[in-house]
C-alpha cells in the first residue's frame, strides 16, 4: 500500500506506471520489462489495470458492458465495435460479476448503483483485463466502513490468487489490516519501504507528517 | 478601473452613430414618415388573413420539416466521424486540425449560400435545400460534437484507455456513451435551428414554405403571407417547445457523477 498526505505523489505514481503520465527522466519498470515511453494515444499493457480514485466507469453503459470492456484488448476490434462479444467472454463478466456479489445488477446502467456496487463493478473491468498488476487509487475513501471492509476483503481475495495490488490509501485501519507492504510518499520521495505488516500506526503518521 | 467612459470617447461614439445613421439613410425624416405610412398599409393589408391557401400551405409546411429532418440528420451522419477525427485524444494534431479547417470551412458558409449551390447542382426544389442544411448542419454540429467529446470526463477516458483498447474502442466504448445525452441534445437542437433554416430556403428556389413566403411577398399578396407567416410560426413554437422538453429529459438523468 501507498501511503502519503495530499500532493505527496502517490496518483502520479499510479499514473506513471500505467503509462498515463511520461516520467520527467529516468526508465519505469513494470512486471520485470522497462515501460516505452507513452504518447497519450498508445495502447497500454492490459496485465496492468488500474482503478482510478472515481473509478472511471461509464455511466451510460450497463454494468455487463462496462465489465465487458476490460477484455477489449483481447477481442476482435471490429466486432467489439457492434458489441459483438464471443460468449466465453460474456459467460467470462457474468462470473466475475457473480463472484463480486453483483451479478443481478449486470443489465442496470451505472449511473443508477450505490457507491459500493460502482466499486464492484470496477474491479470486475479490471479483473476481465486478466491482470498480474492492479492498481487502485484511494477507491475505497469515499466507502462506508462496512462496504469498505467487503470491498477489502474482495481485494485480499485475488492478491491471495497471484495478482499483486499497489493501492493509495489514507486509512491506517486498511493499512494494518489488509497491507503486505508499505511505501509512505512525501513531496514525490519514497521516505518508508517496509514489508512488514506490524508497522506501528504511530510511526506511518510521523512518517507521511514529515 | 473607471467608473465611467471619458467624455471624449462618448462624444466619438455618438459622432458615429450619428454620421453612421445620415449615411444609411435613418436620418432622412420625410422617407421615415413614408416608410411609416408604408408599414401600416401594409399591416391592413395582411387583415384578413386569405386562409384558402391554408392547404398548399401546410404542404409547404410539412415539405420544410422533411428538409430539416433530413438535412440534419444528413449532416449529422457527416459530422460524427469528422467531430472524432478533430478530436485531440483520438487522433494526433494533424489528422484533428484538418479535420478542424474542414469544419470551419464548411461552418464559415452561410446554410443559403449552400441552397444555392445545390439548386444549380441537383436543381430547384427540397432536394437542394437538405442538401444545403446537410452541409451547414456538418459545419455547426461537428464543431458542437468535439467540443462535447473534448469536455469528456478524462478519468473515465484514462480507466478505459487502460484496458489496453485501441482509439476506436475507446470512442466506441468511453466517448461516445459518455457523450451521448449532450449528442442527442445538440442534434434536437440542431433540428430546431434548422426547421427555421428550412423556411427561407424557398428563397433561393430550394424548397420549402420559403417559396410561397416570397411569392406572396413579391406579388403582394399580403393576406396570404400573414396565412403562411402564422402557421410557420406555430409549427416552429410547437418543434422548439417538444424539442426543450425532449432535450431536458435526456440532459437530467445521468447528470450526476460517477464517484463513490
Amino acid at each position: 500500500m501507498v501511503l502519503g498526505s495530499s500532493g505527496s505523489g502517490k496518483t502520479t505514481f499510479l499514473k506513471l506506471a500505467k503509462g498515463l503520465l511520461a516520467p520527467g527522466g529516468g526508465t519505469i519498470s513494470v512486471l520485470g520489462a522497462p515501460m516505452a515511453r507513452p504518447t497519450g494515444r498508445d495502447r497500454l499493457n492490459p496485465r496492468v489495470a488500474y482503478i482510478p480514485q472515481q473509478l472511471g466507469l461509464v455511466r451510460n453503459l450497463s454494468v455487463i458492458d462496462n465489465v465487458l470492456s476490460g477484455a477489449l484488448s483481447r477481442v476482435d476490434s471490429a466486432r467489439s465495435l457492434f458489441k459483438l462479444f464471443p460468449g466465453g467472454f460474456v459467460d467470462e463478466a457474468h462470473e466475475a460479476l457473480s463472484a463480486l456479489g453483483i451479478a443481478h445488477k449486470a443489465e442496470e446502467k451505472v449511473y443508477a448503483l450505490s457507491g459500493g456496487e460502482r466499486q464492484r463493478v470496477a474491479i470486475a473491468r479490471a479483473l476481465m483485463q486478466q491482470p498480474r498488476l492492479i492498481l487502485a487509487d484511494e477507491f475505497i475513501s469515499q466507502l462506508d466502513p462496512a462496504t469498505s471492509s467487503d470491498i477489502m476483503q474482495i481485494v485480499r481475495r485475488i492478491a491471495d490468487r497471484g495478482v499483486a495490488i499497489v493501492q493509495t490509501t489514507h486509512e491506517m485501519e486498511v493499512v494494518a489490516r489488509y497491507a503486505d507492504h508499505v511505501v509512505v510518499l512525501r513531496n514525490g520521495e519514497k521516505v518508508l519501504d517496509r514489508s512488514d505488516s506490524d508497522v506501528l500506526a504511530d510511526e506511518l503518521a510521523a512518517t507521511i507528517r514529515g | 478601473m473607471q467608473k465611467w467612459l471619458p467624455r471624449s470617447l462618448v462624444m466619438l461614439l455618438f459622432a458615429a452613430l450619428v454620421i453612421s445613421m445620415a449615411n444609411i439613410g435613418l436620418l432622412d425624416l420625410p422617407r421615415l414618415g413614408r416608410g411609416a405610412l408604408n408599414i401600416g398599409r401594409f399591416v391592413g393589408d395582411l387583415f384578413p388573413p386569405d386562409l384558402s391557401v391554408l392547404g398548399a400551405v401546410t404542404v409547404a409546411i410539412v415539405e420544410t420539416l422533411q428538409i430539416a429532418l433530413v438535412g440534419t440528420l444528413l449532416g449529422f451522419a457527416m459530422a460524427l466521424p469528422m467531430a472524432l477525427l478533430a478530436t485531440p485524444f483520438l487522433f494526433g494534431p494533424t489528422i484533428t486540425g484538418a479535420a478542424r479547417t474542414i469544419l470551419a470551412v464548411v461552418r464559415t458558409v452561410p446554410s443559403l449560400f449552400w441552397g444555392i449551390l445545390f439548386v444549380v447542382a441537383v436543381g430547384l426544389g427540397p432536394a437542394a435545400g437538405a442538401l444545403g442544411v446537410a452541409l451547414y448542419s456538418l459545419g455547426y454540429l461537428g464543431k458542437l460534437l468535439y467540443e462535447i467529446f473534448e469536455g469528456v470526463d478524462p478519468e473515465v477516458l484514462e480507466a478505459v484507455r487502460s484496458v489496453g483498447c485501441n482509439r476506436l474502442q475507446l470512442a466506441r466504448f468511453a466517448v461516445l456513451p459518455e457523450a451521448a445525452n449532450n449528442l442527442v441534445a445538440q442534434l434536437l437542437f440542431m433540428f430546431e435551428y434548422n426547421v427555421r433554416a428550412s423556411s427561407i430556403m424557398g428563397f433561393v428556389g430550394a424548397g420549402g414554405i420559403g417559396f410561397y413566403l416570397l411569392g406572396y411577398i413579391q406579388m403582394l399578396q399580403y393576406d396570404r403571407l400573414l396565412t403562411a407567416l402564422v402557421a410557420t410560426l406555430v409549427v416552429v413554437i410547437l418543434i422548439d417547445r417538444a424539442s426543450a422538453r425532449l432535450r431536458r429529459m435526456f440532459l437530467l438523468p445521468t447528470s450526476g457523477g460517477v464517484g463513490a
